[in-house]
């Protein structure tokens, strides 16, 4: 007879008709279903003091022990409760702001001494405001209609800022020393704790681009003018003369009568892009911008740029160098610092290509193609098609985002858990807006 | 006669078998070739003289002169004329993956430790099914999980692709110990011959996708240092990256360095003569990727010699 314990089962393996009904059985799991959508997300990094990054645990810690953050290395996620659409970053601030209908559209970050985050009132003391804002804090805009109008563009300058709306004009704030807020100039006004935003509503037609160079400000119109006012002794106010111009005026010079389709500046250099592709640039020339043209030092009336690298799709300026991009989706850099072609190069007058492998262009993946083109004061910055960031230039304080400190010769990738949608460049940070996988 | 073959040739290993066993059966074929053909030598003959054959009755002892195989050659008292073959083998391949096996012959281990110096990249073919998740990462391991994969495009997988090909390309750059400061580094960067030539975690240098059928998907990944399991913890990933699971269920090595799947030979063809052609057909290719890449590290170390010499001779 057999022997049967009875109550435990019979050892040995599973057979493969058990282990197949075992699979069978088992549960499905769903983690995202056929309309998951991405997720935006806005990731910040580099030096955290000014408060620009808007993390305040990285300035003021949660817990005693833990010592303050000087440079956040690496990109940071930033939370934010609504979709961020324009981002640009200032020397030591930040603005972020949302095309949403709600109340609030602009937040600010970072150094508010010229008031250029608006009026942040203080908790503590209801009559004073704070000098500097440690988190995305929001800006009331003085709207007509706050339900309606939608905040399309904002541009941070050194200590002023311009943020651009689709029926309501560009409101400024800050620093006014210069004119560069497009309002008259007032002696010795204190700029800190001011409530003053003012309103420019008078062009030829819609704003639809604001830049903001050092202590300048540039607006580009629909019919394709360009208006700029503030500081002009390096001409970059393009105006004709080296004097301050406190009410936004109209470029003329190369490009008059010429449909201009961005501007770009972020020092005391300005360039132009129009729709047939050609580039158009005033300012100080004195790290070789201009010097294709003309061998003084400051323009400042705009002049065409004779480049034969094609037909331009978009171009960006920074302190000491310039940076476009072709059509084709090549890479131009010219000017001087670390321009990105090695540490041999350090000025040219003349644009020079960077080679595509280094942005993983190769026989493997042929379709990799430059997108945009972003400069900050001493770094640059490119996204590709694949939504993969390249940055190069001085490592001021941390901002390239690479996890190094040491300065970046030639186009190097940042890890960013994400498809980088856009990017802005500050002086020592960067934010960037990324899509979630 | 019958000389033992020196140099590099390629197998084709089948799933389901372990490196060593295929090593094992390519030698024991090969000296029970060698054997044979060894076998046919005719034996030494010497001169003997022996006591003729007794005619009569006893006493009369005629040596006569006969020429006689010497027994020192008898095959029975010598013993087969190869007992073991050094055969040496290039990169492994575990149980479960199968494709092109380098081996070397006699000379050619010497060529096999110059030739993984070289750090050149291989190409596996992998295949993966999505919707499961077991512990081994391949789809005979114990169930772990079961997920959904109806949301999965082959948009969303290629950018994932593309995710994995950035950071390795990172990976590769600082693994590969140049100072990222030269106008050399930037020179290698812009040819993307930037290699780490020493010891390095596994990293891929380009992955592609070449068939995406829900559920199963099949990759082509370009790899340096890798492991089979490596690749399978990969298609893993790339399943929980995706937001559902993955398993591996093929590994393929189409590639190894220089040798491709043509020049692997398959299992009917582990012979002598077969073995003989393969090496002297795969010499050139291994000889000038040798050069090539080995020739260019020698002059790379006497740069950086130099400018030793020229340090210390400052300080």
């Amino acid at each position: 007879p057999a022997f049967r314990r009875g109550l435990a089962k019979e050892a040995g393996p599973r057979t493969v008709r058990q282990l197949r009904e075992a699979e069978e059985a088992a549960p499905v799991f769903q983690y995202a279903g056929k309309a998951a959508k991405r997720k935006d997300r806005v990731f910040v990094w580099g030096f955290c003091y000014s408060g620009a990054l808007g993390v305040p645990s990285f300035v003021k810690p949660d817990v005693g022990w833990k010592k303050p953050r000087r440079i956040q290395p690496t990109p940071y996620r930033l939370e934010t409760e609504e979709k961020i659409s324009s981002a640009a970053c200032g020397y030591g601030f930040t603005l972020l702001s949302s095309n949403t209908t709600d109340i609030i559209k602009v937040w600010g970050m970072g150094l508010n001494k010229d008031s250029q985050l608006g009026f942040q009132r203080s908790i503590r003391d209801r009559t004073k405001g704070y000098e500097y804002v440690l988190e995305p804090s929001p800006i009331p805009l003085p709207l007509e209609k706050p339900q309606q109008t939608r905040v399309l563009q904002v541009s941070c300058g050194r200590a002023h800022s311009l943020i651009l709306t689709d029926s309501e004009g560009v409101f400024t704030m800050g620093n006014n020393s210069y004119g560069q807020c497009g309002r008259k100039v007032v002696e010795d006004e204190t700029y800190i704790e001011s409530h003053l935003i003012h309103q420019l509503k008078e062009f030829d037609s819609r704003v639809v681009q604001v830049v903001c160079g050092q202590d300048h400000s540039l607006f580009r119109t629909k019919k394709g003018a360009v208006y700029a006012c503030g500081w002009g002794a390096d001409g970059q106010t393009g105006l004709g003369h080296y004097n301050i111009t406190s009410v936004p005026t109209k470029l003329r010079g190369d490009i008059a009568g010429v449909n201009i389709i961005q501007v770009s500046s972020y020092g005391d250099c300005c360039l132009a892009v129009s729709d047939e592709g050609d580039v158009f640039g005033w300012g100080n020339s004195e790290y070789l911008q201009l010097a294709s043209v003309t061998e003084t030092t400051q323009v400042n009336v705009p002049r065409h740029l004779p480049f034969k690298i094609g037909k331009i799709k978009e171009a960006a300026c920074g302190g000491t160098g310039n940076i476009v991009l072709t059509e084709e989706g090549n890479v131009f850099v010219w000017g001087y610092g670390i321009l990105g072609k090695g540490p041999n190069l350090i000025e040219t007058a003349v644009p020079e290509m960077i080679p595509p492998s280094l942005f993983g262009w190769s026989d493997f993946n042929p379709d990799i193609r430059v997108a945009h083109v972003r400069c900050g004061l001493s770094q640059f910055a490119a996204l590709t098609n694949r939504g993969e960031l390249f940055v190069w230039g001085k490592n001021l304080r941390g901002c390239l985002g690479t996890g190094r400190m040491e300065d970046q010769y030639f186009p190097w990738r940042v890890t960013v858990p994400g498809e980088v949608v856009d990017v802005a460049c500050g002086v020592d940070h960067m934010v960037s807006m990324v899509k979630s996988f | 006669m019958a000389a033992v073959p020196g140099g590099l040739f390629a197998v084709y290993k089948p799933a389901g078998v372990a490196w060593g066993r295929v090593r094992e059966a390519v030698e024991t074929q090969l000296l029970r070739e060698l054997n044979a053909a060894a076998a046919g030598r005719a034996p030494r003959q010497h001169v003997r003289f022996l006591p003729a054959p007794a005619g009569g009755d006893g006493g009369a002892t005629g040596l006569v002169a006969a020429k006689v195989p010497v027994l020192a050659d008898h095959p029975l008292v010598r013993g087969p004329r190869f007992r073991r073959l050094k055969i040496g083998a290039g990169h492994r391949l575990d149980v479960k993956a199968s494709g092109v096996f380098v081996l070397g012959i006699g000379d050619g281990n010497k060529l096999l430790t110059d030739l993984y110096n070289c750090h050149l990249t291989k190409v596996y073919t992998v295949g993966g099914l999505f919707g499961k998740a077991t512990d081994d990462f391949s789809d005979t391991g114990k169930l772990v999980e079961k997920t959904t994969f109806d949301h999965i495009t082959r948009e969303k997988l290629e950018r994932i692709l593309a995710v994995i090909q950035g950071t390795n390309h990172k990976a590769l750059l600082m693994h590969s110990n140049i100072d990222m400061k030269t106008q050399e580094a930037y020179e290698l960067a812009v040819k993307g011959l930037i290699r780490p030539m020493g010891k390095s975690p596994p990293i891929i240098t380009a992955v592609r996708s070449l068939q995406f059928a829900l559920p199963e998907f099949q990759l082509e990944i370009h790899c340096l240092h890798e492991t089979q399991q490596y690749l399978r913890k990969i298609v893993h990933e790339i399943g929980l990256e995706l937001k559902s699971s993955a398993v591996c269920t093929q590994v393929r090595r189409i590639r190894d360095g220089v040798f491709t799947l043509d020049d692997a030979l398959p299992r009917t063809q582990w012979n002598l003569q077969s073995i003989r052609n393969a090496i002297s057909d795969c010499q050139l290719k291994v000889k000038t990727e040798l050069e090539k890449t080995l020739g260019y590290q020698d002059k790379s170390n006497l740069h950086k010699m130099d400018a030793e010499v020229a340090h210390t001779a400052d300080s």
